[in-house]
């Protein structure tokens, strides 16, 4: 693995120069907390380092909520996310299985992908309800990103991870430095660091591996007794960062919309005949669980959840899915 | 098919007629402006221009390519759009999707078809087909039953199939009128009345999901096992592509890995006649 380093003030003079190739999103800590703003010159001093993690899910940048499918696009300027917490890239990987199968390639997220160039963000610390680490993700990446960040008080260190970020940083003058290997030291400290903190904060979590079982296991009284709080607004699906079902909506001109949709809204599964797999409000959020922990698994080989936790901050009726395991794991 | 190679985009296809089935039943005959073929079992998506999309399996024989025939059941928002359209119009169409039937490995073997309402729309297409491959099968068996006689569909076809050689079709009726001389009760009684010799062969089912259910009961209390008995699924297939998860069926996407399933490989799902 390479590593760059360079000072923060010439890192900033650097994303200033890119600004003028690359439209640029990155992580900023506003008054609501963290979370991604289009950035502008003006806003390059308030980006946001080595903090946990952006409101938004990553998907967003790739699957709008709303869209038309049908209608030509012109080339959009090549993109830049930067400060995306590795359980994003993670989660990003499922949604490529989806939707860049051989069959099915979908054009509009295959585009968007190619233009864009990813920088994950090491988490130094963690929020309240952080737990990619249950689910054998890092706080940091190693793969699947293009490049990853990290601020070492002043020092900006990235890591190649990808050919794309390698030609990337080639192509940067500011890195044509040799590469500085004297800080590997000290961000192996950082993320062990937080490792420490994720495992102390998610103990009596389930070994990932075990979810599946705990969740086919699971008896209706489970469902029954948690789902009570739900009110189906979606928010949980609408924040996950793996959770993409839409709807195509008609319109004239044979034009397809295609909009973000959820197994916990009524309806969803319900045919025109009338039958509704999902009519009862606890098998829709049983569903949720079956699909994330049991269903994806065996189809993609991979689990639907990242251990992001924007679940449990977003819900309304306060489900934490981690008390639904420790109830299942008694 | 896709168009340009964005797999959201229909192709178009000209209404050029309309035919009355039953009272609620309509087939609709579409000739597409680009090259389209299916494999008999596979469906489409059907839409009528701003209003929204169905999936359908076409009831037409997928040897013929320069045509296709859709029935449809008038039964939710789309259907009863489409039930006013009138020839000339265009509609849009998507797919072929999913898994058809696999008639290959029928060769050899007698095949029994259990079908109920509209379900015969997907089965006269499947007739179609087994009809161009007789010559390798051991025989056909339709057993079939609408509500009532006048909601049966495709009134020609079981004297059309009664003569021809190695196919034999039964119809029954739930209620019967004055008229209707033949069978009263539901699909599964006229399996009583068949000849089939079960370890060479196997069974199709489609129809209303409660047909499903004790059709497929039935056909495993006489004998036939989980994999010679082949569901044609109906779900809420919206994009066709295996992505936007509306028809998820435990960890089958019906669109994409159905709609035809054995009842072995679905078997575990509770959801299956839901």
């Amino acid at each position: 693995m390479q590593y760059k380093s360079i000072k923060k003030e010439e890192w900033d003079k650097t994303i200033e120069q890119l600004l003028l190739s690359y439209t640029i999103f990155a992580s900023v800590e506003n008054e609501y907390g963290l979370d991604y703003e289009l950035i502008k010159p003006a806003d390059i001093t308030k980006i946001s380092y080595n903090k946990p993690k952006p409101a938004t899910p990553l998907k967003s940048f790739f699957l709008p909520v709303k869209e038309n499918v049908t209608s030509e696009r012109v080339n959009e300027k090549p993109r830049i996310i930067l400060g995306i917490p590795n359980c994003d890239i993670e989660g990003l990987c499922l949604l490529d299985d989806i939707y860049l199968d051989d069959e099915f390639n979908d054009i509009f997220y295959r585009n968007r992908r190619k233009n864009t160039l990813l920088i994950s963000s090491d988490c130094i610390g963690i929020q309240e309800h952080c737990h990619c680490l249950s689910y054998n993700i890092k706080p940091y990446s190693e793969n699947h990103a293009d490049l990853a960040i990290i601020n070492l008080d002043g020092t900006i260190v990235l890591r190649v991870l990808s050919i794309k970020g390698e030609d990337f940083i080639k192509g940067v003058p500011a890195f044509l430095s040799q590469e500085n290997i004297d800080f590997i030291p000290v961000i192996e400290k950082e993320h062990l660091s937080t490792m420490t903190l994720l495992e102390k904060a998610n103990i009596g979590l389930p070994d990932y591996k075990k979810t599946g079982e705990l969740i086919k296991n699971a008896g209706n009284n489970i469902w029954e007794k948690y789902s009570v709080r739900c009110v189906s607004c979606g928010a949980c699906t609408t924040i996950c960062p793996t959770c993409t079902c839409f709807l195509l909506i008609d319109q004239p001109g044979f034009e397809k919309v295609k909009q973000l949709d959820a197994c916990q809204y009524p309806g969803f599964e319900r045919v025109a005949g009338g039958e509704d797999a999902l009519f009862e409000l606890h098998n829709r959020f049983k569903n949720r669980y079956m699909c994330k922990y049991v269903w994806k698994p065996k189809k993609f080989n991979s689990l639907a959840c990242t251990g992001c936790g924007r679940c449990i901050e977003a819900c309304i009726g306060k489900i934490s899915k981690n008390e639904i395991f420790m109830e299942l794991i008694k | 098919m896709q168009v340009n190679g964005n797999i959201y985009n229909p192709i178009k296809a000209r209404l050029i007629d309309v035919i009355e089935e039953s009272p609620s039943i309509k087939t609709f005959v579409l000739v597409p402006e680009n090259e389209f073929s299916f494999k008999t079992g596979q469906f489409i998506e059907l839409s009528v221009d701003g209003i929204g999309e169905a999936p359908f399996t076409p009831s037409s024989s997928p040897l013929v390519t320069e045509k296709l025939e859709v029935t449809v059941m008038k039964t939710g928002y789309v259907t009863e759009y489409m039930h006013m359209l009138k020839p000339g119009v265009f509609m849009g169409i998507r797919g072929p999707y999913g898994r058809g039937y696999p008639i290959e490995t029928f060769y050899g073997k007698e095949v029994l078809i259990l079908g109920g309402g509209c379900g015969l729309a997907p089965i006269r297409s499947l007739l179609f087909a087994l009809e161009s491959i007789k010559n390798k099968l051991v025989k056909v068996i339709l057993c079939y039953g609408s509500k009532t006689p006048a909601d049966c569909i495709y009134k020609p076809l079981f004297d059309r199939l009664n003569n021809t050689e190695k196919f034999e079709a039964y119809r029954t009726v739930d209620n019967a009128d004055e008229e209707w001389d033949g069978s009263v009760g539901v699909a599964t009684t006229l399996l009583n009345k068949i000849k089939i010799n079960i370890k060479n062969s196997i069974a199709v089912v489609c129809g209303p999901p409660v047909m499903m259910k004790f059709g497929t009961i039935r056909l495993l209390e006489m004998g036939y096992k989980d994999d010679q008995i082949y569901l044609s699924m109906e779900k809420n297939m919206s994009c066709g592509l295996g992505k936007c998860g509306h028809c998820m069926m435990g960890e089958f996407f019906v669109c994409k890995d159905g709609p035809v399933f054995t009842y072995n490989e679905i078997k575990h799902n509770p959801e299956i006649w839901k």
